[in-house]
């Protein structure tokens, strides 16, 4: 089952990592970037799991409890991506101002 | 007296919340930056005397986090805020917002230095990459937008990459802070060492290392003159630092090759690039490319030789100023005054490495430590790399040393200052050396 | 060319991942392998860094959520910083949308929209506010309390074509809640001994006023949070004429 988990992680990020190289569209390119750091989230949460445990709130009627360390960095990292996937979007916009084009072309370019 | 580093943070970030509300921006950005320098050396010379300086947030660590100032640490920020203020100065009209967030780069890159977690510092990452892309776009033209967009890319990237390599580290010893994991790691399984090699291409980005530094060269092109500058003081050098620190727990032979080949092939392909550059913004990240893989060679021979510290801070410094002002200076076309020629020439020479500038001493130091080694090909790629440098930053002093300049004087004293750092640090070395002879300084 | 090292990259970073998840084990707060070294002392300790959150959340900060407990007690710094990463990407949005004047024309939203939006505005308000105020005690907290407020302007935003947030406004209360937050770490280190320590007594467990600072933090998070989103969606929208 983890292994279920494990793979759907795997498989986020590297399509993520697929389309921001091979788009030239930028909304394209945040929109890859999200899936990455969804990918991301999933894996920190899949890393804090153990098997059978609940939600850590402590009302004692249980025992096993998941690790709610990795719980909070994900907390924290959901916001650290919604900040940047905005100033993103606004870089966007103002790029299309600019250029009346959402096309990217220097991003493989070293 | 209890010097509470914390507050290296917790200041700036009070005014930068503040600003809006307090609408003199600069006046107080300036006064915030000078507070800080002076809390920053009061530690140094706290740390200098008693030894490391920790200092617990919330709850002892690993539990809570804490804040571990050890004497580079503090030297680093030390530097950090000293060369923030000095290149505050040189900003002529200040915004509200970009105090703000000149203020927040320069908390946040003092952060990562003095953080002792590691998700700590990712969060510290994050603030100084964020308000590095808005400072980058600050002209609003097609050119900085474009280095905006892409080192934003490229940083989100990174950050993706760093997270991966601390969801790995934390599985394997569900700790984040840094020194417990140092003290319990025993071998490098592969776990581990994917672990590093993730951790070390996300930092890599902010470091400007191999392989995904395709941002700087676009992003120093397309930023101002006083913010390319703070990029290169503030979050790349803590960057660095931040790999400085990942090698001591991750202290075996695999990474530091890993961080030896990194380094080599950063050094040769930023300076051979920076040759072929014709737009003088462009050349200086290509070098500061160069210069940092030429760190990174030092932090990979920091298990084998005793000068591999000295020489990382030297390299560290002299490059974090010379590399500061010459950004200064490439906002106007040439050194129209004497100011702007010493600093020009100072800093030229300290990044090829000529005595007694600082960079020599850094230079020095790492050939000094691969002749220890017998590593005669690290030599021979520093050696091939300085001729290189040398080659076109006299093509590079050639043509601004006839150009007038059209900038106001008082503009051209910033550069100066941080060019003679540069000297003082070259010289000072000496200093320390006749006084502990002598008996007045003893460490 | 562009296409082939995508699927080379992406394999590659694929396979390094699944092969790195064959080591991972699975997790056991009770065992010994993981018990922490303490970084100042030196010597082992024998518990783990979760047991320990999970045995002490009670009684060290009054909080019945561990995960609160962490983000803003144990970890209350990480917080700190996340709320500056909101403040800097706001402050970056509101700086480049600053040069940025005509906007395309809106249309007007229908009756039911426009009325439904009036009706349920405070009702989403009052949700937030509830999500923030109850964060020690329940899932949720700062960040969910303060994303529902700015939903609930969102909404006004979408029905009205004319409807601006006051910019003032807005940075005040963001300005006021991220001092409110810096300032309770200061007091800690005076009144406590450390930053963002706790100074306060945590109460009765359980009950609304109780777990010390927690709930303040939360308030200001969440003040913050809504404001720094609501802030950002009002730029997005476009410059009040």
């Amino acid at each position: 089952m983890i292994w279920a988990i494990y793979f759907a992680i795997a498989s986020l990020l590297a399509i993520g990592i697929y389309g921001v190289i091979t788009k030239k569209n930028l909304m394209k390119i945040f929109i890859s970037i999200s899936i990455m750091e969804t990918g991301v989230n999933l894996m920190l949460i899949a890393i804090g799991y153990i098997p059978g445990g609940t939600a850590p709130i402590e009302n004692g009627d249980f025992t096993t409890y998941v690790d709610p360390l990795p719980q909070a960095l994900v907390l924290t990292a959901i916001v650290i991506g919604v900040s940047v996937l905005a100033l993103a979007l606004v870089m966007v916009i103002n790029y299309y101002e600019k250029n009346k084009t959402l096309e990217y072309r220097r991003l493989m370019k070293w | 007296m209890v010097i509470h580093p914390v507050l290296l943070i917790a200041i700036p970030l009070l005014f930068a919340f503040l600003m809006p509300l307090l609408k003199r921006a600069k006046a107080v950005t300036i006064i915030i930056l000078l507070f800080n320098t002076l809390l920053a050396i009061l530690m140094f010379h706290n740390v200098y005397n008693n030894g490391p300086l920790y200092e617990i947030i919330a709850f002892s660590p690993p539990i809570g986090i804490y804040l571990y100032v050890d004497n580079i640490a503090a030297l680093l920020a030390v530097m950090i805020n000293l060369l923030a203020f000095i290149n505050f100065l040189s900003v002529e009209k200040v915004e509200i917002k970009f105090a703000m967030l000149y203020l927040l780069a320069v908390a946040s890159s003092t952060g990562i230095v003095i953080t002792g977690d590691i998700f700590n510092m990712f969060v510290f990452f994050e603030i100084a990459a964020v308000s590095s892309y808005a400072l980058v776009a600050w002209k609003r033209d097609k050119e900085a937008l474009e280095g905006a967009i892409k080192y934003m890319v490229l940083g989100s990237i990174a950050s993706v990459l760093m997270l991966v390599g601390i969801a790995f580290l934390y599985s394997e010893f569900r700790s984040l802070n840094i020194y417990d994991i140092m003290n319990r790691m025993d071998e490098g399984s592969v776990l581990i060492l994917l672990s590093f090699a993730f951790l070390l291409t996300g930092i890599g980005v902010e470091a400007e290392i191999f392989p995904l530094n395709g941002w700087v060269p676009d992003a120093y092109q397309g930023a101002a003159g006083s913010i390319a500058s703070l990029l290169s003081f503030g979050p790349s050098k803590a960057g660095i630092y931040a790999i400085a620190r990942l090698l001591m727990i991750f202290s075996w032979q695999q990474s530091y090759d890993l961080a030896l080949s990194v380094g080599i092939m950063t050094l040769l392909i930023g300076e051979l690039a920076a040759f072929r550059q014709e737009n003088v913004k462009r050349m200086l990240a290509y070098s500061s490319i160069g210069q940092m893989g030429l760190i990174l060679i030092s932090l990979s021979m920091l298990d084998s030789t005793d000068y591999a510290i000295i020489a990382f801070f030297f390299l560290l410094v002299s490059h974090a100023a010379s590399k500061g002002a010459l950004f200064l200076l490439s906002e106007r076309k040439g050194f129209g005054s004497n100011a702007s020629k010493y600093a020009g020439i100072v800093s030229v020479m300290s990044l090829i490495g000529m005595p007694p500038m600082a960079g020599f001493w850094g230079k020095w130091y790492i050939i000094m430590g691969a002749m220890q080694m017998e590593a005669w090909w690290i030599i021979a790629a520093i050696v091939f790399s300085s001729v290189v440098e040398a080659a076109y930053f006299a093509r590079y002093l050639s043509t601004t040393m006839q150009e007038e300049e059209h900038a106001s004087i008082i503009a051209a004293y910033p550069p100066a200052i941080m060019a003679t750092l540069t000297l003082l640090l070259g010289i000072l070395p000496f200093i320390y050396k006749i006084a502990t002879i002598g008996g007045v300084i003893n460490g | 060319m562009r296409r082939m090292a995508g699927i080379v990259l992406a394999a590659l970073l694929f396979a390094c991942i699944m092969y790195a998840f064959t080591f991972v084990k699975t997790y056991d707060y009770n065992s010994s392998d993981y018990y922490y070294t303490d970084p100042i002392e030196g010597g082992k300790v024998n518990e783990t860094v979760t047991g320990h959150y999970i045995e002490n959340t009670k009684n060290e900060t009054g909080a019945i959520n561990a995960v609160t407990a962490i983000v803003v007690e144990y970890r209350g710094f990480d917080t700190l910083g996340e709320v500056t990463v909101l403040f800097t990407a706001s402050t970056g949005v509101s700086m480049l949308l600053y040069s940025l004047h005509q906007r395309r024309k809106r249309r007007e939203a229908n009756l039911i929209l426009k009325e439904g939006s009036k009706i349920v505005l405070p009702f989403i308000l009052l949700t937030g506010a509830y999500i923030f105020i109850h964060g020690h005690l329940t899932p949720g907290g700062g960040f969910p309390g303060g994303s529902v407020i700015a939903s609930g302007f969102l909404l006004m935003m979408v029905a009205y074509p004319k409807y601006f947030l006051k910019e003032s406004r807005v940075s005040i209360t963001e300005s006021v809640a991220g001092m409110i937050f810096v300032l309770i770490g200061m007091l800690g280190l005076v009144f406590a001994s450390y930053f963002l320590e706790n100074f306060l007594s945590l109460g009765d467990v359980g009950r609304l006023f109780s777990a010390g600072i927690i709930p303040i933090i939360y308030i200001a998070i969440g003040f913050k949070v809504g404001a720094e989103l609501s802030g950002i969606m009002n730029n997005l929208k476009g410059v009040e004429e």
